[in-house]
């Protein structure tokens, strides 16, 4: 009888074990797709970059949270220069705030004739060089 | 998720390991009546205690971090309670008196907790003062060396006495080291992160705190210290290729430290192969591999198993011994809260919002993943074992308040986050290391499920696995019974001091003996099976005996073949002397003596084991089956059977066999008559003679097939056979033929194949098992006589070796010993004229004894008619 007993309680502090396990590992499921949900809904400022190809002025706008900018076609942005490295550069909305990132680009990227080493936060009417290609970004309030 | 909906998830976690805390307390409570078979249930309350305290403890910090800290991650607490809370009972299980004093820590660290919790201003005085405290934490490290102790008496010095209390200064230190470093990173400004302004005076202190460590022979917090830096280093740096500093370090260090410490020799002596010093150095690892085995998935149940066999299971091994009484799914879940900690501390570093207490929350949470892999990796063998504690679980209280802090610390920051993630290249070193946590410990889960598992069997059936001297003091042996039901061994005592009694103390050297500190020999050894119930019991009282009590069965009963009354006359007959006696059924092969002078007692095995092992006499040999003589003259009747066993034609003449003038033959004279021939008495000059005479093939493949070149399969153990005789060197030396050796139990097989016309039988020393269902089945073993010589053969050497007026025959003969003693041989069997069971008998007498030989011979024969 005893033993039996030991045994039941062995598998019930087993089986409250697991369940333990398994209702963190569900509360933190919950807690990142309640994240990812919240991330969906931020309203993001949007990011219009304009630069002159050929004296030919070139403007795009952007609605998504990252912008990358490249030589290469399949960047959001594409600066066809032979000094921008193909995936150059990307803007990054992060901290309710537009950031500018260097990916290690072969000739860098400049902000305000400082060298991009680490990301750093871009303002509206920021000029950018990537390379020997300029271009500036303009960001739009959010309306409150 | 919002703040409301954190708080309203947390208690649910909590009561849930309150539950199974609750649970582990009430299984460890019934253990010792489980254990012991009692009937009514009798629980130990003494383990509620704890249980009560820790409960108690624990709802008043939630409620005080509830009213400071509404905003704290939901996780880290109670998984922090759970851990603490199965740690202390698992530590009150190993030894109640630590237990005990743990409990007494674990209070303090809740009391520093609970202040910790009061002032708001904490980080920022462990950020001011950075310096302040890592001296102060080095100064105590500094004062080991002065007024160090250790509470265990020897060992390294790395213990301070307060007040009766005793503190392991390095455990404080590791915490301080890590605020410091995380004050100092923090006061850098990124981009000027130099190898002088920054790496240098870190890399300093850090080197101070590690080389006083090392001095104090505490390698594995220093081993610790150095990848906690290093980690860091990657953080701030965000740098990934800091990371290779680890394992580089880690093997330089190894390389440098196997020539230089001591201490780091042995452990990587031990780690590369444990198993060659499984009872000494690497005693403790070894035990802890089977202790894991021992739990394979289930585990034996909480107070069931034997991790007390593991030294120092309650700190540096407690991982085994709870592995071992919760299982593979114990073990791997307690790997799986400890890393869900880690994760949560490195999530909360990410979303902090001072870089201070960014770095803080990750170096606690790298410290406890990095201290947990480090203990955990030793004891299953993966790295060589460093002596750190595993947090939250392992005995010591300097340990223990030590991670509370921590813990609080890390609370405190969590409840300072900021909703919104650092930008991504910031997170990216914490991303890596958060990895690489989950990879160790995913090694360490799969090499747990290794050793649990796959290498269960294996490791359980370890000669270094002492479980079953536990088994035979919970569970009786079987009894082994002589062939009428005689007692000869049976089990005494109450559960849980059961001992073995030998009943005919004479038949120890067969019977053997069970003996926790000497192990196992013998029937006891050989028969381990069946005596403790794992052969001969059904699958299901097997089953549920092990699953219910962790405990073998009661063992199965086993009938011998051995004739008490034959067996107790040949032991008086042979008195004092020296040799070994084995009668034997000559067709069956059905042992019915076996005898062994001098003989020791089973008894009385712990009083006498050092004068027994260095008694030059050997009494702990059983000389029946490991004694190998040799057969000097004996050697004429393997002669004899070869040259009869040979075509008409082949034969040639058989020499003359006078007595000759030599030593041993003539005391055969004297003991049997004059009217002997030469052969039958063993004389020197008729045995040369009649090897010169045979051809040395015909010679060697007569011997071969009478097995002395092979070990009989026999239930006790024999010694290897001798090398198979060259028949050219036969050809050149005669009398190298008179040196081949043999066993007792093998010559009274061959005098059993000439008294059973020529064919071999095997021994038989088991009768029969006792069946659950009452009834005697009989052991169905051992291979079915085989033809050796033909009978006519056989008839023609029994008709030589005998007398018309009695009913049996022998032949005897003599040897020198390597260290020039005389050696007298007897074989015998019984012949056509004899009415009852056909006999053989083989006797040895380590001196020259014809007349004794001849009279224990002729008795016994006689005897077994006579009964």
């Amino acid at each position: 009888m005893t033993a039996v007993t030991g045994l039941i309680l062995r598998f019930l502090f087993l089986t409250l074990l697991y369940a333990f396990l398994g209702i963190a590992v569900w509360m933190l499921w919950r807690s990142v797709v309640s994240k990812q949900a919240r991330l969906g809904n931020i309203a993001i400022p949007s990011l219009t970059i304009s630069t002159t190809v050929d004296g030919e002025p070139v403007v795009q706008s952007f609605a998504s949270a990252e912008v990358l900018v490249g030589r290469s076609a399949e960047c959001d942005f594409v600066l066809d220069d032979q000094t921008v490295s193909s995936r150059h550069a990307r803007l990054v909305y992060n901290l309710n705030q537009w950031w500018f990132e260097d990916l290690k680009s072969t000739n860098g990227s400049y902000l305000d004739g400082i060298r991009v080493e680490e990301p750093i936060v871009v303002k509206d009417n920021d000029e950018i060089y990537c390379g020997d290609a300029i271009f500036r970004v303009y960001i739009k309030p959010l309306e409150q | 998720m919002s703040a409301a909906h954190r708080q309203s998830k947390q208690p649910k976690l909590l009561w849930l390991a309150a539950l199974f805390i609750f649970f582990y307390a009430a299984a460890l409570a019934l253990a010792e009546g489980i254990s012991l078979h009692t009937a009514p249930i009798r629980p130990n309350w003494l383990y509620f205690a704890p249980y009560a305290v820790w409960f108690a403890s624990v709802a008043f910090l939630y409620k005080a971090i509830s009213q400071k800290l509404p905003n704290r991650d939901p996780w880290i607490f109670p998984i922090v309670a759970a851990m603490v809370g199965w740690g202390l009972l698992s530590v009150w299980r190993l030894s109640p008196s630590l237990g005990e004093k743990q409990l007494a820590w674990y209070l303090v660290g809740s009391a520093l907790f609970w202040l910790g919790l009061q002032t708001n201003r904490l980080s920022y005085l462990l950020k001011r003062y950075k310096y302040v405290w890592l001296v102060f934490g080095l100064l105590l490290i500094g004062l080991t060396f002065l007024i160090g102790v250790n509470p265990t008496g020897g060992g390294p010095r790395l213990w301070l006495r307060v007040l009766g209390l005793y503190i392991q200064p390095s455990e404080p230190l590791k915490l301080l080291i890590i605020i410091y470093l995380s004050a100092f990173f923090a006061d850098q400004i990124k981009p000027n992160i130099t190898l002088f302004g920054s790496v240098l005076p870190t890399m300093i202190m850090t080197a101070t705190a590690g080389f006083l460590l090392i001095v104090q022979r505490d390698l594995g917090t220093a081993s610790l210290f150095v990848c906690l830096y290093v980690l860091m280093l990657t953080v701030t740096t965000q740098k990934r290729r800091f990371l290779w500093i680890i394992p580089l370090a880690g093997i330089a260090a190894g390389i440098v430290g196997y020539f230089a410490i001591d201490v780091v020799r042995t452990r990587i002596d031990i780690w590369l192969n444990p198993w060659a010093q499984a009872t000494t150095n690497a005693y403790q690892l070894v035990q802890a591999q089977i202790a894991i085995a021992a739990g394979g998935l289930i585990g034996t149940g909480p107070g069931l198993g034997s991790p007390q066999v593991i030294p120092v299971a309650v700190s540096d091994f407690i991982f085994p011994a709870i592995a071992e009484e919760t299982g593979l799914l114990g073990s791997a879940a307690l790997l799986t809260l400890m890393l869900f900690l880690v994760i949560r501390g490195i999530t909360v570093a990410q979303s902090t919002r001072t870089t201070f207490g960014r770095y803080l929350a990750f170096g606690i949470s790298a410290y406890f993943g990095l201290q947990t892999f480090l203990i955990v990796a030793g004891n299953i063998g993966l790295l060589p074992l460093t002596g750190v504690t595993l947090p939250f679980f392992s005995y010591g209280g300097s340990s223990l308040v030590t991670n509370l802090v921590a813990v609080m610390l890390l609370l405190k920051i969590s409840s300072e986050g900021s909703p919104e993630a650092l930008p991504e290249p910031t997170r990216r070193p914490y991303r890596w290391i958060a990895a690489i946590f989950i990879i160790l410990f995913t090694l360490l889960i799969a090499a747990n499920t290794w050793l649990a598992i796959f290498q269960r069997q294996k490791l359980l059936a370890r000669p270094e696995n002492p479980r079953w001297a536990v088994y035979d003091r919970y569970s009786p042996r079987g009894r082994i019974l002589s062939q009428s039901g005689e007692e000869l061994a049976v089990t005494t005592g109450k559960t849980g001091s059961l001992t073995r009694q030998i009943l005919v103390p004479s038949l120890s050297n067969t019977i053997g003996y069970t003996n926790g500190l000497f192990g196992q020999d013998g029937l006891e050894l050989s028969q381990y099976q069946w005596l403790r119930g794992y052969q001969g019991t059904s699958y299901d009282t097997l089953w549920k005996s092990q699953l219910l009590y962790n405990q073998p069965p009661a063992g199965v009963d086993i009938k011998l073949n051995i004739n008490l009354a034959l067996q107790n006359s040949a032991d008086t007959l042979l008195g004092k002397e020296k040799g070994a006696v084995v009668l034997l059924n000559a067709v069956t092969g059905e042992i019915y003596a076996l005898v062994s002078h001098p003989h020791f007692d089973a008894n009385t095995l712990a009083e006498d084991w050092d004068k027994l092992r260095q008694d030059p006499d050997a009494p702990m040999v059983n000389r029946t089956t490991q004694a190998a003589y040799p057969l000097g003259t004996l050697v004429n009747s393997l002669g004899l059977a070869a040259y009869y066993n040979q075509p008409q034609s082949a034969k040639g003449v058989l020499p003359e066999s006078e007595p000759g003038q030599d030593r041993y033959c003539q005391a055969a004279s004297k003991a049997y008559g004059s009217e002997l021939s030469g052969y039958q008495s063993g004389c020197e000059q008729a045995a040369l003679d009649l090897i010169k005479n045979l051809n040395p093939d015909v010679f060697v493949t007569s011997m071969d097939a009478f097995g002395l070149f092979s070990a009989p399969v026999f239930s006790l153990r024999t010694i290897p056979p001798v090398e198979r005789l060259d028949p050219a060197v036969i050809e050149t030396k005669p009398w190298s033929a008179l040196d081949i050796q043999a066993t007792p139990l093998q010559m009274a097989l061959i005098a059993a194949s000439i008294t059973n016309d020529g064919m071999l039988p095997s021994p038989r020393l088991r009768n029969s098992y006792l069946a659950e269902d009452g009834t005697w089945l009989p052991f169905r073993e051992g291979a079915q006589p085989v033809r050796v010589i033909d009978s006519g053969a056989a008839l023609r050497l029994r008709n030589m070796f005998t007398n018309s007026e009695q009913a049996f025959w022998f032949q005897s003969g003599h040897s020198k010993t390597r260290d020039g003693k005389i050696l007298t041989w007897y074989i015998g069997g019984t012949t056509e004229e004899w009415v009852a069971t056909p006999l053989a008998i083989a006797v040895a007498i380590e001196s020259n004894a014809p007349d004794l030989a001849q009279e224990i011979g002729s008795r016994m024969l006689v005897m077994f008619s006579a009964k």
